[in-house]
């Protein structure tokens, strides 16, 4: 099978998702293609999803003109795709004269970084601001822009945006060889056919480095900074994002509040073995001690989940790689996307587009792009009359499955149908958030392997958790129609 | 603008489950409007996919499985003018209701949503199981790994096989009852582990589970990492030492494609919470009177939601309580005595929680409590400050099983202003 497209990106994070619905804008063809079997599977999924601000990286760097644009551009995506976002601000804890001098550095760093509203403040404030947070801290810088959102409900909303204004999504497509044909151009091996592409968009995150040598660059090496992050039950009022005072290797353990009210702990920063997904039990120890520095009453037992990804760092520079390439023309990279990459994302797109047009693309805008998203209601944001309306005009809607985050039967329907739909238990919590809650999908894990199953027509053996290979369930212990044991019926 | 209708009932229990059953029950013969309001669309609860004996041994006096115990109550239900919402769920409960006198509770179902307001509310959701991100195990997150209630669910609702080589954590009775499960069903259980260096279910259990079936069952042991990408290919366990740590040094891979995890029950108190019900950290249920209601007058708790309990028909005799005192409140017909100024219980010593939280000066009442370890040799001391009111004789004590006080008046007026009540198990040395 072979199909010939104007731009291929490869790797459907949340950098790959944003520059496709992007670049979908114009007259071209895209191709997304995706090694997993779903959007956001690398570090897009394994991500705090703070969007922070911008006032850390170092001025004059990529990351940093990345970052303060791709946070300011926020509004603006999630109004138009449909994603939760909140702008809450943000506080850095100082505990003492050290610290001070510190946050002092980054509130100028900000500064040159085009962050807005940066300012040091003392308790009085902090308590104003946080009333959770520690009130040992003696100062903080408060950044009012830093906000906070699901990464991998980012990734799918531009991927779906991308799609319907005629992108192409194709998933469990590893790139395994590229060739250049004489005419120009690339021609893409995947176990799912061949992609020919004029232009190649290298966004396959820890995979960026092979991308760039298959495709007749240098090839990037790849480090492995893994991270381990962990997510609390809901509270009452979701916490502002708090920052200890960073370190050169990363921004320290931060404790955040999450669009649906979960607290998040994030992220540990190990270099380990590529590919390793692992949590360790210091990590998560280290989680929980350094939120409980932030937040002295937050009750670090009521862990929901932990997990543990990658962030795709390039060895020798701590910065992100967006370029033409030097050596080959018709390929270019946004590479190296590690944090803050979601904060970064919209504007490594806008970034992707410029870079398009200076190495003499045409892009035409098209006359039926719709940059608004279409979706799906939130049943459990939904005020009590549109729900009410829901279940009048579809039954399925009153059928709640997901009792933790009432998830009715309808909207786990509707995201197995969305384009790029859900063909996994995983899939499916990532875009409703059945079975995200408190008891991880025990109550509703066989119901939603049920109706993916149905829907798509598949043995429920044959319905992943994740990508191929992670089975839930095999056949039937009993030949199908034998008496299956002692099930109260009624009237017996 | 869409209209969500209202109905009024004197009692409305949330939960259908052995507890709600029996408190819509026990409400309804006393003379209450009663309605139950089931997530599922059966009555019954867990007991559906509970198919081993063991149950009604008090109740019934006969030895049934859970559907069959559940079916009793289910047929008992439907003979007695309940009013039953199947498929539906409580979204929230509000003191708003006919003018602020009486609780709202607002319901959604394939039917739409509903607004029902009534003097008492019974909360009788039951509890989840404690997953393994609670206990935080380390390692790969592939398929495989499941709560014992879930695999349950798939060996005896779904007739669909979990896996094919089964480790099971923890030795609660649904790890005990699934070893025996999976033995059954033909899958390999390679050994049940358990981090305590005793197991955590009813003896009966250990004996008819495991050793029956030459289960081994390996103590002071736990699961420290879970390994494979896709699906389980291995974990690897430990040996922990006093402080219930792993030990350095003991790991060991064993290899399967399934790991269980019976590592606890915790009591599903979500929306007693937004209610304004005041929850017992140590039972993680709501803190309540002798009557089983909560800090919000008119709102009652029964049955694992409240706390934990050992044997379903301990779950109905307290929901049979909590039924009648519900309606005792909805109707006016309870006693009014002196719960302005209620005696709080404590636990002591080795009880790892008393239920009922308070108690009124008049009331006669039991004390619920499970002890936090095995003691050989122990004895129940109920005292008021200093003061030593009751000595129990000494026997055995196990976290497994769950024990009664008795609460007399004499006791009760023994305790001065501002004192508690305290509830203690003390170990007792040899002679």
């Amino acid at each position: 099978m072979q199909a010939r497209y104007d731009i291929a990106i490869v790797g459907a994070g949340i950098t790959g998702c944003a520059i496709a619905r992007q670049l979908s804008r114009f007259d071209k063809s895209i191709c997304l293609i995706e090694a997993g079997d779903d959007i956001a599977l690398g570090a897009t999924k394994a991500n705090g999803g703070l969007v922070h601000a911008g006032y850390d990286p170092s001025p004059g760097t990529m990351k940093a003109r990345m970052n303060a644009r791709g946070c300011a551009l926020y509004d603006r995506w999630s109004e138009e795709l449909g994603f939760g976002f909140r702008r809450t601000g943000s506080l850095v804890l100082g505990f003492c004269d050290e610290d001070r001098a510190e946050l002092e550095r980054l509130r100028k760093n900000g500064i040159a970084n085009g962050v807005p509203h940066l300012e040091i403040v003392g308790p009085e404030r902090i308590g104003e601001l946080e009333p959770r947070a520690n009130p040992d801290a003696t100062c903080a810088l408060w950044c009012p822009s830093t906000g906070y959102v699901d990464p991998f409900e980012v990734a799918i909303a531009a991927a779906e945006n991308a799609v319907s204004n005629g992108a192409t999504f194709m998933r469990g497509a590893p790139v395994t060889a590229i060739d250049r044909p004489e005419g120009g151009g690339f021609s893409l091996s995947t176990p799912r056919g061949t992609v020919l592409c004029s232009t190649l968009i290298n966004a396959a995150g820890s995979g960026a480095g092979e991308i760039s040598r298959m495709a007749g660059d240098r090839g990037l090496r790849m480090v492995w900074r893994q991270g381990n992050i962990a997510v609390l039950d809901k509270e009452p009022r979701a916490l502002m994002p708090l920052y200890p005072v960073p370190t050169p290797m990363s921004k320290g353990v931060i404790v955040t509040g999450t669009v649906h009210g979960n607290t998040v702990i994030t992220a540990t920063a190990e270099i380990r073995g590529q590919g390793d997904k692992d949590t360790y039990a210091d990590d998560v120890e280290a989680l929980l001690s350094g939120a409980r520095r932030l937040v002295p009453d937050l009750d670090t037992r009521r862990v929901v989940r932990t997990f543990a990804g990658g962030r795709a760092v390039i060895e020798g520079t701590n910065d992100f790689l967006i370029e033409a390439s030097k050596s080959t023309p018709g390929l270019f990279h946004a590479a190296g996307i590690q944090s803050p990459g979601v904060a970064s994302a919209p504007a490594v797109a806008e970034r992707m587009e410029q870079l398009l047009r200076e190495t003499g693309i045409e892009l035409v805008e098209r006359a039926d792009w719709d940059p608004v998203r279409r979706m799906p209601d939130d049943f459990d944001l939904a005020p009590i009359e549109r729900k009410e309306e829901l279940i009048e005009a579809d039954p399925a809607w009153g059928r709640v499955v997901c009792r933790c985050e009432t998830v009715p039967e309808a909207e786990i329907v509707a995201a197995i149908h969305r384009e790029p739909g859900a063909v996994s238990v995983e899939g499916v919590k990532r875009r409703c958030r059945a079975g995200m809650g408190r008891c991880q999908s025990g109550f509703c894990q066989s119901r939603v392997v049920e109706i993916i199953a149905r829907e798509l027509g598949v043995e429920p053996s044959e319905v992943p958790l994740e990508d191929a290979g992670s089975w839930i369930v095999d056949g039937p212990l009993k030949k199908p129609g034998a008496p299956v044991g002692a099930i109260a019926e009624e009237g017996r | 603008m869409t209209r969500i209708e209202t109905r009024d009932y004197d009692v409305v229990v949330i939960g259908g489950g052995p507890a709600g059953m029996g408190a819509a029950l026990a409400a309804r013969e006393a003379g209450a409007s009663t309605v139950i309001i089931e997530r599922n669309a059966h009555l019954g609860g867990i007991l559906r996919q509970c198919i081993h004996p063991g149950f009604g041994l008090t109740h019934f006096k006969a030895e049934l499985t859970g559907p069959e115990y559940a079916q009793r109550f289910i047929n008992r239900v439907r003979e007695a003018d309940i009013d039953v919402m199947l498929g539906s769920m409580v979204l929230g409960i509000d003191e708003g209701g006919r003018g602020g006198t009486a609780h709202n509770v607002t319901v959604m179902g394939e039917g739409g949503m509903v607004r029902l307001t009534c003097r008492s509310a019974v909360l009788a959701m039951g509890c989840r199981e404690r997953t393994r991100s609670e206990i935080k195990i380390p390692g790969s997150r592939p398929a495989g790994v499941y709560t014992a209630g879930l695999a349950q669910r798939y060996i005896n609702i779904e007739n669909l096989r979990p896996g094919h080589r089964v480790v099971i954590l923890g030795s609660g009775d649904i790890g005990l009852i699934m070893a025996r499960r999976c033995a059954l069903e033909g899958l390999e259980v390679e050994g049940v582990y358990e981090l305590m260096p005793y197991a955590n279910g009813l003896h009966r259990n250990v004996k008819n589970c495991l050793e029956d079936f030459g289960i081994p069952l390996h103590l002071s042991t736990t699961v420290t990492r879970v390994i494979g990408r896709d699906r389980v290919e291995a974990v690897e366990v430990s040996r922990v030492g006093e402080d219930l740590s792993p030990i350095p040094g003991t790991e060991r891979v064993v290899p399967c494609d399934t790991l269980l995890l019976s590592v606890g029950l915790v009591p599903e108190n979500e929306l007693a919470r937004s209610a304004g019900v005041e929850i017992d950290p140590r039972t993680r249920g709501a803190r309540v009177d002798q009557d089983l209601q909560t800090n919000v007058a008119g709102i009652f708790s029964c049955g694992n939601v409240l706390h934990v309990h050992d044997l379903a028909d301990n779950v109905t005799a307290e929901a049979t309580r909590a039924g009648r005192a519900a309606a005792a409140h909805a109707l006016g017909t309870g006693e009014r005595d002196g719960l302005a100024a209620p005696i709080a219980l404590e636990p002591g010593g080795m009880a790892g929680y008393i239920v009922p939280a308070r108690i009124g000066r008049m009331a006669t009442a039991k004390a619920f409590f499970r002890v936090r370890r095995p003691l050989d040799r122990a004895q129940i001391v109920i005292s008021a400050g200093d003061t030593v009111l009751f000595r129990g004789k000494v026997r055995d004590y196990k976290p497994s099983i769950m024990e009664t006080a008795p609460i007399t008046a004499k006791m009760l007026a023994a305790v001065g202003p501002g004192e508690a009540l305290t509830i203690s198990i003390d170990p007792v040395e040899e002679a």
